[in-house]
């Protein structure tokens, strides 16, 4: 997205978040599932929404991401997931938790957007709403190019479920139910949040290696290894499944990946999902905050690992051939 | 004048990066040959050539997780 200067993945995301707020918020009114935002980490949100940012460029993809490429058989994206949910174990319950923290303290009392303002929440999500309707319209006017595709091969549902690519925008409806979902879901287990993918990740390790099932294993965890289970099963189904080894320097930059995607969501109290589409939803500050800077981080480490190391490349080979001239 | 773009092996979004370096030192008519496995690039090259007004001539899956396909410059 941040490289090919692809806006319509960022108006995807935009409408998740919408149909999961509309959502969310009627359930809170109707007295269904309840939500408190606390307050807001603001120091500990931008540092480490920056630092998650700078990961998902090194590991090659998102916290889910990486649980979803782990599935169609990416060893870097194994890789890459171990680095993640080492770090973030390591900072919520190991050695690092005196710096994970270390600047919770520095905090502003209310999370909460409306709250800030002192009105309801209803006036932003209308707002919310309204620019994501404009800009999807917008996008969907664009004159049209034809996209060639592979040659269907099967029919039916079949067809539609392995093969067809759906729109973005479609799956964006989907994910943003899925997200309301997890609410009603996970409260009914009796945990009080939505969609989470980086504690959930830690919570696994965590329970490996105390062997506590109370303490660790929740809805969360089935959550994640729902994940990987649906995404082998769809590349599976679509013929995408194959064990992908990666060379030695890209095993190391998707580990250290994982390791600041792993500080940075602790830090920040969410990564791309819990932070960029759920906490969003939520009208917070934290959620906002924490979407923009990842975006930054994100911008700042393709610059420095893709634009960059390219240019100087090029820049020698044009001096080597005036030389040789 | 056809040439060959092996970036197998190669995670997202490196194959279309290459394909788009590689496309500039070929002259109009020419084709390059992409074989690639990474799962994105199914949709981001093809996208990237219609959109860049390139042609593609041949695009199929070779294997499982592994597919080929030809752009022509325009």
């Amino acid at each position: 997205m941040y490289l090919t200067k692809d806006n319509r993945m960022f108006y995807a995301l935009l409408i998740a978040i919408s149909v999961q707020s509309i959502g969310v918020f009627a359930l809170i009114q109707m007295g269904l599932i309840q939500f408190q935002a606390g307050e807001f980490n603001w120091l500990a949100t931008i540092l480490g929404s920056f630092i998650f940012g700078i990961g998902i460029i090194l590991a090659g993809g998102c916290a889910t991401g990486t649980w979803y490429r782990a599935g169609e058989g990416l060893i870097g994206s194994w890789i890459a997931l171990f680095g993640y949910m080492g770090m973030s174990a390591v900072m919520k319950s190991g050695a690092l938790s005196p710096v994970n923290n270390s600047l919770k303290g520095i905090s502003t009392p209310t999370n909460s957007i409306p709250a800030t303002f002192g009105l309801s929440v209803w006036p932003f999500i209308a707002l919310l709403a309204l620019i994501t309707i404009f800009l999807v319209v917008k996008q969907l006017r664009k004159p049209k190019v034809f996209i060639p595709s592979l040659p269907p091969k099967r029919k039916g549902l079949n067809h539609l479920l392995f093969e067809k690519r759906w729109h973005p925008f479609v799956t964006a409806i989907l994910v943003g139910l899925v997200a309301l979902l997890a609410w009603p879901l996970s409260e009914a287990t009796g945990r009080m949040s939505g969609l989470g993918i980086t504690t959930p990740s830690a919570n696994i390790l965590q329970y490996l290696v105390t062997g506590d099932g109370d303490k660790y294993l929740n809805w969360g965890v089935f959550l994640v290894l729902g994940i990987f289970l649906g995404s082998f099963i769809a590349a599976k189904g679509s013929r995408e499944f194959r064990f992908r080894a990666p060379d030695a320097k890209t095993a190391v930059s998707s580990f250290s990946g994982g390791i600041l995607m792993g500080f940075g969501a602790s830090w920040a109290g969410g990564c791309s999902i819990g932070n960029g589409l759920v906490m969003t939803a939520m009208m917070t500050w934290q959620g906002w905050v924490s979407l923009f800077f990842m975006i930054l981080g994100t911008w700042a480490a393709s610059y420095f690992v893709y634009v960059r190391p390219r240019a100087s490349a090029k820049k020698k080979a044009a001096v080597y051939q005036t030389t040789t001239a | 004048m056809k040439q060959k773009l092996a970036v197998l092996g190669m995670v997202c979004p490196f194959p279309l990066i290459e394909a788009k370096e590689a496309m500039e030192s070929l002259k109009s008519g020419d084709e390059l040959e992409i074989d690639f496995d990474c799962t994105q690039a199914t949709e981001s090259i093809p996208r990237w050539a219609a959109e860049a007004g390139h042609k593609i001539t041949n695009f199929v899956q070779l294997t499982d997780a592994s597919w080929s396909i030809t752009v022509q410059k325009k």
